[in-house]
């Protein structure tokens, strides 16, 4: 029950002690260092959370952090007691952190905690620690886990079985029908969709569970009072609205910056069952849940693109490595997570004969005007307008490129039940 | 002794009458112009001297004052050499020609040795000399096929001061110029043919939408797919210029000295592509002595704007004007001057500064900030004056078959713009009025689909109303005399929020 330092084992530490290992940024000394071995159950949740709270408003001090004061302190209060002399022995901690530190403490942790609580409540949300039986039990193997989770809505949308489907921001028409396929049928089997709230694969993903009436869960990069993309605050609305959560790690009025995404990736993963990769071009984000989601034992998916397609290439090369198992439908998906499909709507819509042989087309290949010339034989203009009729009655979209995808009603159209 | 002479001066694109008095007093030898004469006139001195001189005339040594009224329009150019020359003649009693200087109006340049030379704008000057009731105007040689396509005004040429001067005296009279014919039309083999682009097909038919009904061209894709060669086969694509229409672009060509004074008038529409680095002023007009833009030289035709979003900002937003109201307003010290603008703006741009944002084809290398900081140069304004909207992307490798050569879509565009001016008497792109014009002939049962269609894709009413004047241009080129459902779902394919 030790933790290691930069500044060398201290004095009454010296019992076992692992080398310590470095695995990208994430920073492991055996399990000691992490929450294994810390006595949770023996804290008081409701006496121990303000200096939670506090603590973690720390600059610096992240799960790894946390829990090496847990291992030397053994409680939250007793750290917070030791005063400055606190940040003796963490690693990497930055510039500000004994400035923040004195600050906070200026304040009082009771006081600290009072603030951010009355900011939270503003915003619906609430504080969970991992001393609260309201922390997401999937979170609970998660090592290190976050010591506090912001969250807002449903905390029942935790419970239940949870699959992760993210995807890269700039998301091509085929990963975008694909995501809204995917997060369809999970959602109507009973799934709870959990990604990042991010434009692109994770909005889609989030858009379409709601849609099918179904839970998502959206982790955010940002705080709860200012949730980022301003453009999906909507869509955060809806979520919540619709019995789903969202999830912050950082406190209210935080500022995000670059490591927030990363971390936020981590918790995705903790959250699901299963992480499936939508869309991910070379070095993109959805990599790196995926790489969080392997460390952590959880199941990776990736759907295959065209050997040609950039923005595929990092799914591609996932099942290449055997990184991810192949998504060849959504069906299968559902299949490799054990779960069966829950139930569709057929849809019935009158056609007229051009709109028919449109749709017809794009239900066997997506395809721009100009790919769908030859086989529907119509010309340019009566395309045009056969496109938008099917665009208005929800049944083709173009995502704003060339290309035209028949949507999820279209495709039960085309192959019901 | 007092004389006075007719001239003529160019204020924009327009002619306006001058009067030159000449007063030969007793006094220092010394020749003054007043009446707001710029550099360019002051310099007449110099030229009326050595061209009196070596015309075998003399300039009287005595003090002559020369008024170029009115006096409060700022006046440039050469064109009053020759009325100032004559003037002199007539107020030092070289020349006894009263009753042929009230009835002639004279422009032109004068060389040192005595020759005539032309000069700029003379169609305009022609027309205000006729317009102010003078009967005939003299004009250098050179000139006279460019002035005689006024009607109602004898024109005459003269190459020298002497011939001139003889002609007002009545003592050797030169002989009418003939009324300058319009010429034939030709459609114009110099320009690229539509048969010669590859793919494109949306694009194809929202340009021909766009040229067959005046409505503004948004074109966005990636570099190299051909939006600059498929813009330019716009120029074959236009119909001839109407009679009236070939007097007036003339007119402003005339004005720009851009016109070959052999062949005068214009038949074909014009078509302006102005480099991106063009400056607000050589875009919309303007400067010390105001020449027209290439807003005013694109009037009547079109006015293409490739990598629009490269243009300064500010010579962007001065389009507005010229897009709402078809004419663009100098203002200036002594007043506003206003040229005629009414053109067609054809715009292509990239999506964001790589431009591959949205392409199948290759990644977008640019993040979402820099992107949307791009597409923004595009001001609200302006974006909101841009009809039609085509997004392209690289051209698929389908085989494609019945390409239609630019004839062809010619020959549509021109039967859509007859039953268009039939109808409104005037393209339907460039109706004004508010909400949807009965004239359109768009049944109600259309006009609700029309509405539906607006809430099911968020459209502002005057986007709505907008795509209805495009339905109407889609049903003109379909021969319909009715604007059917699936003309305003067309009309809808090229809405905004669907290109970017």
């Amino acid at each position: 029950m030790i933790g290691v330092g930069a500044s060398g084992p201290r004095g009454d530490e010296i019992s076992q002690l692992p080398p310590p290992r470095t695995v990208g940024q994430w920073e492991f000394a055996g399990r000691e260092s992490g929450w294994g071995g810390v006595r949770l159950a023996e804290l008081d949740a409701e006496a121990e959370r303000p200096y939670w709270i506090a603590i973690s408003l720390v600059p610096g001090i992240g799960p790894v952090g946390f829990a090496r004061l847990l291992h030397r302190f053994g409680s939250a209060r007793a750290a917070w007691a030791a005063g400055p002399a606190m940040l003796d022995g963490l690693l990497r901690l930055p510039e500000d952190a004994g400035n923040g530190l004195r600050r906070l403490r200026r304040t009082g942790a009771v006081a600290v905690a009072r603030r951010v609580h009355a900011t939270l409540r503003g915003v619906g949300g609430s504080v969970v620690t991992a001393l609260d039986v309201r922390y997401p039990s999937a979170l609970a193997n998660v090592d290190p886990r976050p010591p506090v989770l912001y969250v807002a809505g449903d905390q029942a949308a935790f419970e239940g079985p949870a699959v992760a489907v993210v995807g890269t921001r700039r998301a091509t028409g085929y990963g975008r029908s694909t995501a809204i396929e995917i997060a369809d049928e999970l959602a109507r089997a009973g799934v709870t969709v959990v990604s990042g709230l991010a434009i692109g694969i994770d909005g889609e993903a989030h858009a379409a569970a709601v849609a099918a009436g179904g839970r998502s869960v959206a982790v955010l990069p940002s705080p709860l009072d200012r949730v980022y993309p301003p453009r999906h605050r909507d869509l955060a609305a809806r979520l919540v609205a619709s019995g789903g959560a969202l999830v912050s790690e950082l406190a209210p009025r935080h500022a995000p910056g670059r490591p927030d995404f990363a971390r936020r990736n981590r918790i995705i993963a903790g959250l699901a069952a299963a992480v499936v990769v939508v869309e991910a071009p070379d070095r993109s984000g959805a990599l790196l849940t995926a790489a969080a989601a392997t460390e952590i034992g959880r199941e990776v998916f990736a759907v295959p693109g065209p050997i040609d397609a950039l923005a595929s290439r990092g799914c591609n090369r996932l099942i290449a490595d055997h990184l991810a198992v192949i998504v060849t439908s959504p069906a299968g998906l559902l299949n490799g997570i054990g779960l069966s499909r829950g139930e569709r709507p057929v849809s019935i819509t009158s056609l007229s004969e051009a709109e028919g042989l449109v749709l017809h087309a794009l239900l066997q290949r997506p395809a721009s005007i100009e790919e769908l010339l030859a086989p529907t034989r119509l010309r340019p203009g009566a395309l045009a307008s056969a496109l938008t009729l099917l665009e208005a009655r929800g049944l083709a979209t173009s995502y704003g490129g060339v290309t035209f995808h028949p949507t999820l009603v279209a495709r039960r159209m085309g192959r019901p039940g | 002794m007092l004389a006075q002479a007719l001239s003529a001066s160019l204020l924009g694109v327009e002619g306006v009458p001058v009067r030159v008095e000449v007063d030969v007093a007793f006094g220092l030898p010394s020749l003054t112009i007043v009446g707001l004469a710029g550099s360019q006139v002051q310099e007449a001195r110099e030229r009326v001297r050595s061209a009196l001189r070596n015309s075998g005339f003399e300039l009287p040594a005595r003090r002559i004052t020369v008024n170029l009224s009115p006096a409060d329009l700022p006046k440039d150019g050469t064109g009053y050499d020759l009325a100032i020359a004559v003037g002199i003649l007539a107020a030092s009693g070289q020349l006894n020609a009263t009753k042929g200087l009230a009835a002639t109006a004279l422009v032109g340049e004068l060389a040192l040795d005595g020759a005539l030379r032309p000069i700029t704008g003379v169609m305009a000057m022609a027309a205000a000399a006729r317009d102010a009731g003078v009967a005939a105007l003299l004009v250098a040689s050179g000139d006279e096929i460019e002035a005689a396509t006024v009607r109602g005004l004898r024109v005459h040429a003269a190459r020298t001061l002497g011939d001139a001067v003889a002609h007002l005296a009545g003592v050797r009279r030169l002989p009418p110029s003939r009324p300058t014919p319009l010429p034939a039309w030709e459609p114009p083999a110099d320009v690229p043919d539509l048969g010669d682009v590859i793919g494109q097909p949306e694009a194809r038919r929202a340009l021909e939408i766009a040229i067959a009904g005046r409505h503004n061209l948004a074109f966005s894709g990636p570099p190299g797919v051909g939006k600059t060669l498929l813009l330019h086969c716009a120029e074959g694509l236009q119909p001839p210029l109407e009679d009236a229409e070939a007097i007036e672009v003339s007119r402003i060509y005339s004005a720009a000295g851009l016109l070959d004074r052999r062949a005068p008038l214009l038949r074909r529409r014009p078509f302006r592509a102005p480099h991106h680095t063009v400056s607000t002023q050589a875009l919309v007009g303007g400067g010390p002595r105001v020449r027209p833009g290439e807003a005013s030289l694109a009037h009547r035709g079109l006015l293409l704007l490739d990598e629009a979003l490269q243009f300064r900002s500010d010579a962007l937003d001065a389009l507005r004007q010229p897009l709402e109201a078809g004419t663009v307003t100098i203002a200036r010290v002594e007043g506003a001057l206003s040229l005629p603008a009414r053109f067609t703006l054809l715009a292509a741009f990239n999506p964001c500064p790589c431009g591959w944002l949205g392409s199948q084809a290759r990644a977008c290398r640019c993040d979402d900030a820099t992107a949307r900081r791009y597409a923004a140069r595009l001001s609200g304004p302006l974006r909101d004056r841009l009809d039609l909207w085509i997004r392209a992307d690289q051209p698929s490798m389908a085989e494609v078959d019945g390409i239609e050569p630019s004839a062809a879509v010619a020959r549509r565009i021109r039967m859509a713009w007859r039953r268009q001016h039939d109808r409104l008497g005037m393209a339907n792109g460039e109706l004004r009025t508010r909400g949807i014009d009965p004239r359109l002939a768009i049944p109600a049962s259309v006009v609700s689909l029309l509405e539906r269609r607006g809430v099911k894709f968020r459209l502002s009413p005057r986007r709505l109303h907008r795509a209805a004047r495009i339905a109407r241009t889609i049903a003109d080129l379909a021969e319909s005399e009715l604007v059917l459902a699936e003309h305003v779902d067309e009309a809808l394919f090229y809405r905004p929020e669907a290109a970017t």
